[in-house]
């Protein structure tokens, strides 16, 4: 039987895979997502294995030349390529590496063997192929990714917020963590996530990477400003951010 | 003047009496800030509260709020409108506060009437609270005059130590205290307590705006091309904490989401805020106020100026809460009197030009 659905892919590069958890979760709590969608591939979940497909989305970050020969198969068959998760979106937490020089990351981690093993910067999928969509977060946001299926589902590319999480904690009456001696990113980074971490009293660590024209001047000052030092302001920028951070301090 | 007394110790019962036919909303502590919750016994409600993060505003215009939802399943289609009646008592609005309701009853009943505001306002019953010291270090009521309470309140609190006196200003008032009698009537000695406190409170409160605020429109027409915007241009995050807090902004979004069956779902409007990046953008991409400084001065300028000029009400309370979220500590009392000190020639100045 033929079906009118969307036929949907999954695929993984350098990442946890939480992400994918994250959906495999949605799946439960918002079983009609199975009724409304064809899944015909998704290695974490199911083991059939279908290349038929229209959307991809694409959780992991780009770590090896060899990545983008299957990056560019996927865009060849998808119609709409999203990504699904801050790996995908901005190079994840894998891009603390790119600060170090490779060959010293790789003796680092594979020691003697490092030679055998093949090694890149983490970059976003997107510097290797058009992305249509991203759905951002470390982890992706549950509700976030059932409005985004919805989304496609009308037709339209995910609406993914692009104000700063500040806006979230106010809306949410979360005392700023600032008042309490604590730092965050939350002016430079897109909401989306209901602040969530602020709600527990954490400073944003800017997973879902840089709003459209962020003020990078002005919160390095207010981190200084509330004790960071020149390197921890460094640190605490290159979590999430490094490829986003180098690219607008060019444009600077 | 109609009045009563409540003594301290009847709060509780008369929390459990209201409860009985209303929603009661008051300032209560949320972590260690204070917020406008709902309030289900005396020992939440702190009527000494400092400020809260929101003002009560979000009781009437909340930050999501449903507009109507659809059907389209069955044979009949179906569209109804979604309003919120249910009866609601807001105890203890602070004065400055108070003036943005009356700002926002303005807003919402001009033009076509926003029915969805105007029915949570005739079902909610203000209890306004007298301000007998400042909450705040960053509030200036008393230069913007907003200090004394304005006359749309229902019911008004005054702290008179051991009892409160409760002054009523509507019929909505008098059903608060319909079938409640731990009240007495205010007797001539009680007046003259009131008016103790009332003629001992101003000292406590300190104008901050060097000067006269009913100048402030034409200060800031005449500072259209001020330096200072850039110079806020240059400090802003954009992050639009201020206007999420505060208690005169009505701006919104309106959005809709389906189910997954795409044939049924509903429409609702979210706060937004005319200091985020994509405000101002319209269809085909274009965006007219791009630069954070040309949004830092539509922000002073709807309160200080186009606000007033349409309503005839001031559109800056006072409340302080904008100053107190901003990171980069931009202040409306900084900038109304740095616009002020760039227009007027310092004294030195006009002794050297004379000269």
């Amino acid at each position: 039987m033929s079906s009118t659905k969307p036929k949907i892919a999954f695929f993984d590069f350098a990442g946890c895979e939480g992400c994918q958890l994250t959906v495999l979760d949605s799946l439960q709590t918002h079983t009609e997502l199975l009724n409304a969608v064809e899944i015909v591939q998704f290695r974490e979940a199911m083991s059939e294995r279908n290349d038929d497909y229209q959307i991809a989305l694409v959780e992991g970050s780009y770590t090896r030349p060899s990545d983008e020969v299957r990056l560019q198969a996927i865009r060849d068959q998808a119609q709409i390529v999203i990504t699904l998760g801050a790996c995908a979106h901005l190079g994840g937490v894998n891009a603390v590496r790119n600060a170090h020089r490779l060959e010293e990351i790789k003796r680092y981690v594979y020691g003697e063997k490092a030679e055998v093993y093949e090694a890149a910067s983490a970059r976003p999928i997107s510097d290797f192929i058009q992305v249509d969509a991203f759905i951002p977060g470390c982890p992706i946001d549950r509700e976030e990714f059932v409005r985004a299926v919805k989304s496609l589902l009308q037709g339209n590319l995910p609406d993914i917020p692009d104000y700063p999480v500040c806006v979230e904690c106010k809306l949410r009456e979360t005392g700023c963590v600032f008042l309490y001696g604590k730092t965050c990113l939350g002016p430079i980074t897109r909401a989306g996530c209901g602040a969530i971490c602020p709600s527990f009293g954490v400073g944003c660590e800017g997973c879902r990477g840089l709003i459209p024209n962020p003020n990078m001047a002005s919160l390095r000052e207010v981190l200084s400003e509330n004790g960071l030092d020149e390197m921890r302001v460094k640190a605490k920028m290159s979590l999430f951010l490094t490829n986003q951070i180098a690219t607008s301090d060019m444009e600077a | 003047m109609i009045a009563k007394i409540l003594p301290k110790h009847a709060l509780q019962n008369w929390i459990e009496t209201l409860r009985e036919h209303y929603r009661i909303i008051g300032p209560k502590l949320a972590q260690s800030q204070f917020i406008f919750g709902d309030i289900h016994s005396a020992d939440e409600l702190d009527l000494s509260y400092p400020t809260t993060i929101l003002p009560p505003k979000k009781v009437l215009l909340p930050q999501r709020e449903d507009l109507f939802h659809f059907d389209a399943t069955g044979d009949t289609h179906i569209v109804e409108p979604t309003f919120d009646d249910e009866p609601t008592v807001i105890l203890g609005i602070h004065a400055c506060d108070m003036h943005s309701i009356t700002l926002l009853d303005r807003v919402f009943e001009r033009g076509t009437a926003d029915q969805h505001y105007q029915t949570r306002r005739e079902n909610t019953t203000l209890v306004s609270l007298e301000c007998i010291k400042s909450c705040s270090e960053y509030s200036f009521c008393k230069s913007m005059g907003t200090l004394s309470i304005p006359e749309d309140f229902d019911l008004h609190i005054t702290d008179l130590g051991d009892e409160y006196l409760l002054e009523i200003g509507s019929n909505k008032g008098v059903s608060l205290l319909w079938n409640f009698n731990e009240v007495r009537e205010a007797t001539d000695a009680d007046f003259e307590r009131l008016n103790k406190v009332m003629s001992e409170k101003w000292s406590h409160f300190t104008y901050r705006v060097d000067f006269d605020i009913t100048e402030l429109p034409a200060l800031l027409s005449l500072s259209y091309d001020s330096k200072v915007w850039e110079e806020l241009g240059d400090r802003c995050l954009a992050c639009g904490a201020c206007n999420i807090v505060c208690p005169t902004c009505y701006c919104f979004d309106v959005r809709d989401e389906v189910d997954f069956s795409l044939c049924s779902g509903g429409r609702f409007r979210v706060w937004d805020s005319c200091q985020l990046d994509r405000f101002a953008v319209v269809a085909g991409g274009h965006d007219f106020r791009d630069a954070r400084a040309a949004r830092q001065r539509h922000r002073f300028f709807r309160k200080g100026k186009y606000l007033t000029e349409k309503y005839g009400v001031v559109g800056c309370v006072g409340c302080g809460r904008c100053a107190q979220a901003c990171l980069v500590h931009i202040s409306p009392v900084d900038i109304f009197n740095e616009l002020h000190r760039r227009r007027v020639p310092s004294a030195a100045t006009q002794e050297e030009i004379l000269a």
